[in-house]
């Protein structure tokens, strides 16, 4: 039991959050309309009164406005905890239902995707990684040569979480359609949704996975959306709910979130891209009175709202607490990465030293963020610089 | 728990006491009744977020009773420092017959625990504080034994080494009948000798080192040194979380947070690159022993150890003694590394120290730190600063957090 003093809480309020890439604030409007579900609505949706069918409407009203919101049809959703169970589920529920016994993950997959492909390995996948080329992007070539005809599963994310390129999901399912056509490919789209318009035809995937907290829902939702009927082996067993694809009680607070939320995600998502183009050409205008300040633009093609930045002397993190105490929220996700001995595999490919790695500063924008948060920021960016290049001398 | 004497089984809830013996508390003469009365706080303070206790003060021994999760909390007494040896007990009334229908009941509890079919050897041992009691020890062994070996009896006697020891401890108003002793940690009860201030790092050491010094009957206060903004909230939280558990083995602990950007910016400014590491730890010494005095403390507690890194020369410990006008333990000075990560798992803090550190404060060490520091050296870089103030505007600073055992 901690007793201490209420100092210990000193920065637990940014007023400038610039971190969204980690997660964004809960949008007013799923708040409201989620809280019946944690207050008179608590019925089980496998109920047969009354209460238990309100129940399921609402669970059902929330698988449709998230099929609505990626073109998928709502049978083919299945409703997880969250982005993380919906790439495990993905990786292992499709590669163990498949015949190939060959799994290939994208050069910067996410660990939840990573994970799951190792654990694939120890009960006899082989598991290979798609490589990357110098600039940065899904070498598509190189790709290609590892395509085989017992190959079941890629699994390749959409957008990169710590730099946000943006990679060539079609021409990699082009690809792989004629190459290995046996082979299914699932797309990890937890940053890229609210960002892009998401089709599962138009991508050419078989699923994707989605997370409520990354576009103003609650945390503990997400989805797995399949292209069709699909052979997929459960994680978890039970009482047979979402057509025994994912045991459970149904989460209805979360899941209803998780409904609202994307269908505001594709609502607002073309004026919230504006929005990111214009904070995103202030932001580097400023970032380029700033000195010493680089920012990293790998592959051809990047998201707006994700902005990574190497920085000049000690290492990211030291940076983050420094703009922490000024009252900007940023991440350092590269330099947590090497204190787990493993630096973004992006910023490696484009020439950086690990040294040059661990001063990789990310920014990343959400809906709710204005010119305000961006003019602290950089506001922010400079004293920091200042105060820091001062050390140095 | 059953006064029944008549039958074989009144003990099927498990055992509702534990007879506690302790080491060294028997030597201390005059002291003894100071010492007993502080294990006694320090079993209920220990035992708290378990469960209420009562304790019996017998001659030589405690007798605790849990009033919930007994077994768990006979398990946590065994950490507690004084305790030599810990035994989950049953008691009745102090007569031979009563003493051997419990004791059959007791090894049938034990022999539940055993494969089917098995034989284990087992004697009888008895003690007698009590010596009105009509039988000798000698004669009560044989008079258990003679109880429990009847036709179908599943064990046989072995005075040499047996698998099973029947415990029985005969006292003027109980008796108590015991099969098992679970090894405490020994030492002395925290707070018996006094208070220490221990500069707590993130690392493995210090929290081995203030453990031993809790073993030898120092309660421990802690202080740690933060760097905000080189380092972040989740560095501190560490050290706090390192208190909290080492927090469970000692009544009451107390973590001093203290600012310490300002003097490594200063120290770092001014001094020869080489001597930055011996100058931030003397900074630390006189920080501390200034903490020390207000929370009363006696001496400081550190983790070094002799030659563990380059810089952990006699020269450079003289250095940074130097600036403390405090006696300086540092229980872990003949350590072995892996002697010192054992301990560090037995106690469970190596996790929490395991977990990786930032790598931050690259901005303020030296790229080789001096091997051999010379007084002189460091009075001169010293007359740089304004040592007074710094002090003064770190504890200024001073943030405390107080941990109870969880």
């Amino acid at each position: 039991m901690l007793i201490g003093s209420p100092r210990a809480i000193r920065s637990a309020v940014n007023p400038v959050y610039l971190d969204h890439a980690a997660s964004t604030p809960l949008d007013p409007r799923v708040r409201a309309a989620l809280s019946p579900f944690l207050g008179e609505e608590f019925a089980n949706p496998s109920s047969a009164h009354r209460a238990g069918e309100r129940a399921t409407r609402a669970l059902e009203a929330a698988r449709r406005q998230v099929a609505r919101a990626v073109g998928a049809e709502p049978r083919h959703v299945v409703l997880t905890s969250g982005g993380t169970e919906a790439n495990n589920l993905a990786v292992l529920g499709l590669a163990r239902a498949a015949r190939g016994r060959h799994v290939l993950i994208g050069p910067t997959e996410h660990a939840s995707v990573r994970g799951a492909a190792e654990a694939l390995r120890e009960e006899g996948f082989e598991v290979e990684h798609l490589p990357l080329d110098a600039r940065g992007d899904l070498d598509l070539d190189a790709a290609e040569g590892l395509l085989r005809a017992d190959t079941a599963l890629v699994a390749q994310m959409l957008v990169d979480n710590e730099v946000g390129t943006l990679y060539p999901l079609a021409r990699l399912a082009r690809r792989l359609r004629a190459k290995a056509p046996g082979a299914l490919l699932h797309v990890d789209a937890v940053q890229a949704f609210g960002k892009l318009e998401l089709s599962l035809e138009e991508l050419g995937a078989d699923s994707l996975s989605l997370s409520a907290h990354k576009v103003h829902g609650p945390k503990g939702a997400g989805a797995l959306v399949l292209a069709r009927e699909l052979p997929l082996r459960p994680l978890l067993f039970g009482g047979g709910q979402e057509a025994g694809r994912r045991a459970g009680t149904e989460a209805l607070p979360a899941l209803v979130g998780l409904g609202l939320a994307a269908e505001l995600a594709e609502l607002e998502r073309e004026a919230a891209g504006r929005r990111f183009a214009e904070l995103r050409a202030l932001l580097l205008a400023g970032l380029a009175r700033i000195e010493g300040l680089r920012p990293l633009t790998p592959g051809t093609a990047r998201l707006d709202s994700i902005l990574a930045l190497e920085v000049p002397g000690p290492p990211a993190e030291v940076w983050l607490h420094h703009l922490d105490a000024r009252g900007v929220a940023a991440s350092a996700g590269s330099a947590c990465r090497a204190r787990e001995g493993r630096l973004s595999p992006t910023l490696l490919a484009l020439g950086l030293s690990p040294e040059r790695a661990r001063r990789v500063l990310r920014l990343s924008l959400a809906r709710t963020s204005t010119e305000s948060d961006v003019h602290a920021a950089l506001d922010a960016l400079g004293a920091v610089a200042r105060e820091l290049g001062a050390l140095r001398s | 728990m059953s006064e029944s004497t008549s039958t074989a089984a009144p003990i099927e809830v498990g055992p509702g006491l534990a007879l506690v013996r302790y080491g060294e508390l028997a030597l201390k003469g005059r002291n003894r009744g100071q010492f007993e009365q502080t294990l006694v706080r320090n079993i209920k303070r220990a035992l708290a977020p378990l469960t209420e206790v009562r304790v019996e003060r017998l001659r030589g021994r405690l007798v605790v009773f849990p009033e919930r999760r007994k077994e768990q909390a006979l398990r946590r007494l065994a950490e507690v420092f004084g305790i030599k040896s810990v035994s989950p007990a049953w008691s009745t009334a102090p007569e031979p017959e009563a003493i051997a229908a419990l004791a059959r009941a007791v090894l049938a509890d034990a022999l539940a625990d055993l494969p089917a079919g098995a034989r284990p050897t087992f004697r009888v041992q008895s003690k007698r504080a009590d010596k009105t009691f009509p039988l000798t020890s000698v004669e009560l062994d044989r008079f258990v034994a003679e109880r429990i070996l009847t036709e179908d009896s599943p064990v046989r006697i072995e005075l040499d080494d047996p698998e099973l020891v029947l415990g029985i401890d005969v006292r003027p108003e109980r008796a108590y009948v015991y099969s098992r002793r679970i090894a405490g940690p020994g030492g002395l009860p925290v707070g018996t000798l006094g208070r220490v201030l221990c500069l707590l790092s993130g690392g493995i050491d210090s929290p081995v080192a203030a453990w031993l010094a809790m073993k030898r009957g120092c309660e421990v206060s802690f202080v740690s040194f933060h760097s905000y903004p080189f380092l972040g909230e989740a560095s501190k939280r560490k050290v706090a979380d390192l208190a909290q558990r080492l927090a469970r083995f000692q009544p009451r602990t107390r973590l001093f947070v203290v600012p310490f950007t300002e003097v490594q910016i200063a120290v770092r400014d001014t001094a020869p690159e080489a001597y930055r590491t011996v100058l931030y730890r003397r900074m630390m010494q006189r920080i501390a022993t200034h903490l020390a005095a207000r929370d009363r403390c006696g001496a400081l507690v550190t983790g070094e150890c002799l030659g563990q890194v380059a810089s952990q020369t006699l020269e450079n410990l003289s250095r940074i003694q130097e600036a403390s006008g405090l006696p300086v333990l540092r229980p872990l000075i003949a350590f072995d590394k892996e002697e010192t990560i054992a301990l560090a798992r037995r106690i469970g803090t190596f996790d929490i120290s395991a977990r990786p550190e930032p790598d931050c404060c690259t901005v303020f060490q030296p790229r080789h730190p001096v091997i051999r520091s010379r007084a002189a050296d460091c009075a001169r870089a010293e007359a740089a600063l304004d040592l007074a103030a710094l002090v003064a505007r770190a504890l200024e600073g001073v943030e405390i957090l107080d941990f109870a055992p969880e």
